[in-house]
């Protein structure tokens, strides 16, 4: 009988939104609860994480309501952490393979996401980042995908997949609706530039995850939007 | 009959170093070879990491010269990652707990320090940032998680050595006084636990012995010509 699991979270949180990819994949059962950004719950920081940040996830205890967390359950914060834990969880699920080189190639991976997108599409779309930043990362983590692979590391879906996905799909949004603090059009060239044949193989494999019933089922684009229309109101020059 | 491993470094990284230590505590065998960072050999980018960064490791494939690489051996390099691929190849080091809940705090653990200790520490270090208010972590006793010696302490022990030696000689970037200043700071209460932790540390032979604070100081002053102001 697995222990209680609950997921802190957001729909707009590409980080959150790892975290769940995961969980779906390995069928495991969890709870969420969605934490308001702009109206944060005082219980969250003082019992789930100090840093007030999401994803954040509570393991074991009794199994309580999500707003009313149990100082005997174990707490665990930042994305790649918890993404690693939910596959130690369940060993069996290929979340992350047995071999430890395939294993390395994972975390690698993580890593490589972490540094080459995460940090270069943040900094890109906060309008203080080069659009040339997010090109290279993009070409960096495609160099570490297999040809003719359906999936990042091995021959099944792992956390590097996951890890990766929320990217994708937000990226898709950005592309297609230029929406960002980044000059007026740079969203759209940014789209053109990765249909070219040079990114074919990321794109390939970004269409396969963006596919996938997970994705599908954990895609809040309408919301993501409304964020970023919101947030995104001065633009760079 | 385990495979062949090969750690490429340089003793001024206290990326490689992590390795040094994590290898030393777990008593694994294994080749070293210092890679000249100021003159490196053509065949460490072409054949080990295109970056050409240390550290870097090879893994497996035939048993050959660290100078001549061969194609079949597994390269890795990030040294967080390269910390994780040991511990996971001797699970009986106890460098990683086998218990998902104490991983997970060993990796909450690295992933802190690389955030609030050590980039941080290498913006004040080369005189980057106003001051240095590194987050200092309070975890631990004698060890940052657990009870036992794990990647977590391999992590951040290089960066304590080097800290100290900071705040001992005061090299930096930073303006001068301030190392020592540092050093003062650290004397107060609230960092009596991670003092403690860093003394704990720094005399674990592993860093005791693959420690050289002279040739560390050294090449720090004759690399930090300017000084903020």
């Amino acid at each position: 009988m697995p222990e209680q699991l609950t997921l802190y979270g957001h729909k707009v949180s590409a980080n959150s939104q790892k975290i769940e990819l995961a969980l779906l994949e390995a069928n495991a059962p969890y709870k969420t609860y969605q934490i308001d950004f702009f109206n944060k719950p005082e219980w969250f920081a003082s019992k789930v994480n100090p840093v007030g940040q999401v994803p954040a996830v509570t393991y074991g205890g009794p199994d309580v309501n999500p707003e009313d967390p149990s100082p005997l359950s174990a707490k665990i914060a930042e994305s790649n952490v918890i993404l690693e834990f939910v596959a130690d969880l369940y060993p069996d699920s290929g979340l992350l393979p047995k071999d430890p080189v395939q294993r390395a190639n994972v975390h690698f991976f993580l890593n490589a996401v972490t540094k080459h997108v995460e940090e270069p599409c943040n900094a890109f779309l906060r309008g203080v980042g080069p659009y040339e930043n997010v090109l290279k990362g993009f070409e960096f983590v495609q160099g570490l995908l297999e040809d003719d692979r359906d999936f990042a590391v091995g021959d099944h879906y792992t956390i590097a997949d996951a890890c990766i996905s929320p990217h994708l799909a937000r990226l898709k949004i950005v592309t297609e609706t230029d929406l960002g603090k980044f000059p007026v059009g740079m969203g759209h060239k940014l789209g053109e530039e990765l249909k070219g044949p040079k990114f074919a193989k990321l794109m390939k494999y970004a269409e396969r995850m963006l596919e996938r019933p997970s994705l599908k089922q954990t895609d809040h684009e309408e919301s993501v939007i409304t964020l970023f229309k919101t947030v995104f109101t001065e633009r760079a020059q | 009959m385990p495979e062949q491993l090969t750690l490429y470094s340089h003793k001024l990284s206290p990326y490689s170093h992590r390795i040094e230590l994590a290898l030393a505590e777990a008593n694994v065998e294994y080749k070293a070879y210092q890679v000249d960072l100021f003159d490196k050999p053509k065949w460490f980018a072409a054949k080990v990491n295109p970056i050409g960064k240390v550290p870097a490791i090879a893994y497996g494939g035939p048993d050959v010269d660290p100078s001549d690489p061969s194609p079949l051996s597994f390269k890795l390099t990030e040294s967080n990652v390269i910390l994780q691929f040991v511990a996971e190849l001797y699970p009986e080091s106890g460098l990683l707990p086998k218990d998902p809940v104490e991983r997970a705090k060993v990796l909450f653990f690295m992933d802190t320090v690389d955030r609030h200790f050590d980039r941080p520490g290498n913006d004040w270090m080369g005189g980057r940032t106003e001051s240095y208010d590194g987050g200092l972590l309070s975890e631990s006793d004698e060890f940052a998680v657990g009870d036992r010696y794990t990647i977590a302490d391999a992590c951040i022990a290089p960066l304590l050595s080097r800290l100290k030696i900071t705040y001992e000689t005061d090299i930096g970037g930073f303006p001068v006084g301030q190392g020592i200043k540092l050093g003062e700071a650290l004397k107060a209460p609230k960092y009596a636990k991670f003092m403690k932790y860093a003394q704990v540390m720094l005399e674990r032979p592993s860093l005791r012995d693959t420690n050289d604070e002279t040739y560390l100081a050294e090449f720090w002053k004759r690399l930090i010509t300017e000084r903020r102001q």
